[in-house]
């Protein structure tokens, strides 16, 4: 999952930029004004928008709007030092889905941007299951028929981005654009290592459920027929 | 006040009580001389009546054909109301004639002894009103060029009947006078009620202004009423003031806590994030580090905002003063290392003394700012000059830096607090955008004025001007105090 911050306070959006990294295995941008972050948020590589209020450039409440008329369904989390009642209401009126006032709790927000992001996706649960497979993301861990599979973080995000979208092909591209951040370089046989290993993984615990490649398409997460 | 709500009194029904009350005095007056002057008249009438009666009394008077040659009346062809009385006496006292139906009571009153002429007098209750004169009948005038007998004629009519007259005729004044009053106190009400409206839909109008909304547009009636309009104007302008004045404290307010609040949301966060995981030692002591300089940050944008404070909340001192120029000197060689490092020119001009009314601290802070200010926004290799300057009984102090410049849209509002031109930058490098408030501050605390003018690409110059102060002979504590513009 990849998130984007824009906040100019450079060492609150560090903190959370870590946070989200070292926590939910994130990849994470940050922009330091209102006019850089609404020029990222038009790639449509984020699976959230982290977003302050005021900002240099661009304020919140205008990149939010924005983004809602692209019809661009991002989940968003506003930032405010403000906690005015009809500020509030103003920002989730123009298609903010939540906001925390300054200042905030590390672990609030990460829960929060979680939330966001598996609602986001349509699953509302915190556990994802394929086939045998069980994928807990507040754990970020993945179980087969309740045996842990020793994934490594990328592996492990791998299978979290493929899991909300099953039996849909996803590009290489799309995995590289939302699994890393800008500092990463963009190699797309990376991602074709990480799924090999990744499928070995499944394959050792005896998991039916796989990673096909469909060359020059994509990945596609295969689960056995449900009916057999 | 004591606690006990004011009595309110009506502009309309004051009016209309003093109206009112002018209008029952002038019917009073009015009245009252008319009914006088009707009393008059009436009066006169009943005399003049009297005389008459009496008068056709007289041509009753005839010989009697008796050997005294003595005369009588004959009233037989006489109409006299019945009520009448009268006697017709001979100059010797004898009684002529009188009129028939009267009693011997009446009689006798009417012919006590009077002087000629009207009196009154009462008999059983009844007034009567007589006139008593002597007259020459001329008896047989064809004969030998008649006979002149003298006669006293007494003739009186009840008064009663006049009076009856008068007190309705008083009665009628009055309950014209009433009516009118009515009417016109009904008109008057109306009529006010109308002419007043404007005055009530001003009051209903100011009446609704509040602290969460300052609308207040007076109508049209009320701006085309001379005497209203110069109240609404004033109401207006003053309530625009008032709004302008809150938002700002309000924006203040709000701008502040944001400041506190994002600066203690990094603390927070910072150390949340130290202790999420288990860290190395080294991991802890840069986290440690990191915290120790949002500390100071935090630490400064409080103590820059409580300066900011006091400089606005107390008035100046009248006995501070000090040297701008020495001021100057010493700020500029402790920011020599900051020049040194950006690789700029940190030039100071003029020699001269200057001193000003601020006190030493207020001017550090003020030049240090402003100095500050100009380094960080300088180019490399550039050059920031500083120009302590008197004239015409001001004292100049000029910063000029070879910057970016401001861009002018900006130019207006870098006076304003936690406003940052260029945001992100600012804070990057450590201001709260409250730098230039304070230098306004102590500008004005010292009846100063600050300028700043900039072009983009070439530089800033900002001037302050403060009114000179003479040269202290003796210790700065000893001078007299510092004549102050």
């Amino acid at each position: 999952m990849r998130v984007l911050i824009v906040e100019d306070e450079a060492r609150l959006a560090n903190n959370i930029a870590e946070a989200l990294r070292e926590r939910c295995g994130f990849a994470v941008d940050c922009a330091g004004n209102g006019t850089d972050g609404a020029a990222m948020t038009e790639f449509k590589h984020y699976d959230l928008l982290l977003l302050d209020l005021m900002l240099p450039g661009q304020d919140g409440l205008s990149i939010v709007s924005q983004v809602r008329r692209r019809n661009d369904r991002t989940p968003i989390l506003i930032l405010t030092a403000r906690d005015q009642p009809a500020q509030v209401v103003e920002l989730l009126n123009a298609g903010a889905d939540d906001y925390l006032t300054k200042p905030f709790d590390l672990g609030e927000l990460l829960a929060r941007a979680k939330a966001l992001i598996r609602r986001g996706k349509g699953a509302p649960q915190p556990e994802l299951m394929v086939g045998r497979i069980s994928l807990n993301t507040v754990e970020q861990t993945v179980r087969c028929a309740g045996e842990l599979i020793d994934l490594s973080p990328t592996e492990y995000r791998l299978l979290e981005y493929l899991i909300f979208r099953p039996r849909a092909i996803v590009s290489a591209r799309e995995l590289l654009e939302h699994l890393y951040d800008y500092n990463w370089q963009h190699h797309s046989n990376v991602i074709e290592a990480h799924i090999s290993n990744l499928r070995k993984k499944l394959r050792a615990v005896g998991e039916e459920t796989t990673i096909a490649t469909l060359r020059g398409r994509g990945y596609r997460l295969e689960a056995p027929e449900q009916q057999q | 006040m004591s606690g006990a709500a004011i009595r309110t009194r009506s502009l309309s029904r004051q009016l209309i009580g003093g109206v009112l009350l002018a209008e029952l005095f002038c019917a009073a007056l009015f009245s009252a001389v008319a009914v006088g002057h009707e009393m008059h008249g009436r009066r006169r009438a009943f005399d003049v009546m009297l005389r008459g009666r009496a008068d056709s009394l007289m041509g009753a008077v005839q010989d009697a054909e008796d050997p005294e040659d003595n005369v009588t009346v004959d009233p037989t062809e006489l109409v006299l109301p019945a009520q009448d009385v009268y006697e017709v006496l001979n100059p010797s006292g004898r009684l002529l004639g009188h009129s028939p139906a009267s009693s011997v009571e009446l009689l006798t009153a009417l012919n006590s002894s009077h002087a000629p002429g009207y009196f009154n007098f009462t008999v059983n209750r009844e007034r009567y009103r007589a006139v008593r004169f002597d007259g020459v009948r001329v008896i047989d005038r064809e004969e030998h060029g008649g006979y002149h007998r003298t006669v006293t004629v007494l003739y009186a009519s009840p008064t009663r009947y006049m009076w009856h007259g008068a007190v309705e005729a008083v009665w009628f004044y009055i309950a014209a006078s009433a009516l009118l009053l009515a009417v016109t106190g009904i008109a008057l009400v109306w009529f006010l009620r109308r002419r007043l409206s404007p005055l009530q839909e001003l009051a209903a109008i100011a009446s609704r202004v509040s602290t969460r909304s300052w609308e207040f547009v007076p109508p049209t009636v009320v701006l085309r009423t001379s005497e209203l309009a110069p109240i609404a104007l004033s109401i207006e302008v003053l309530l625009k003031g008032l709004q302008q004045s809150f938002e700002r404290q309000r924006q203040l307010t709000g701008d502040a806590a944001h400041e506190l609040k994002t600066s203690i949301a990094v603390l927070k966060s910072s150390l949340q994030l130290l202790s999420m995981a288990p860290r190395t030692a080294e991991q802890y002591e840069a986290g440690l580090e990191g915290l120790l300089l949002d500390c100071e940050r935090t630490e400064e944008l409080v103590s820059r905002m409580l300066m900011l404070a006091r400089l606005e909340e107390t008035p100046a001192e009248q006995s501070e003063s000090c040297d701008l120029r020495s001021v100057v000197r010493a700020v500029a060689e402790r920011l020599q290392p900051l020049a040194e490092l950006k690789q700029v020119v940190l030039e100071i001009k003029g020699n001269e003394p200057r001193f000003v009314a601020m006190s030493s601290g207020d001017a550090d802070v003020l030049c240090s700012n402003l100095i500050v200010n100009a380094l960080q926004n300088s180019i490399s290799y550039g050059r920031v000059s500083v120009v302590v300057q008197a004239h015409d009984g001001v004292t100049e102090l000029q910063v000029v830096d070879q910057g970016e410049g401001i861009p002018h849209a900006a130019l207006p509002h870098v006076f304003e607090r936690f406003y940052r031109a260029d945001h992100s930058r600012s804070r990057a490098s450590g201001g709260a955008g409250l730098g230039l408030s304070i230098c306004k501050a102590i500008v004005e605390r010292a009846n100063g004025t600050i300028q700043i003018k900039s072009v983009v690409g070439s530089g800033t110059e900002v001037m302050v001007t403060l009114p000179a102060l003479p040269t202290p002979v003796r210790r700065a504590t000893d001078r007299p105090p510092a004549p102050r513009a």
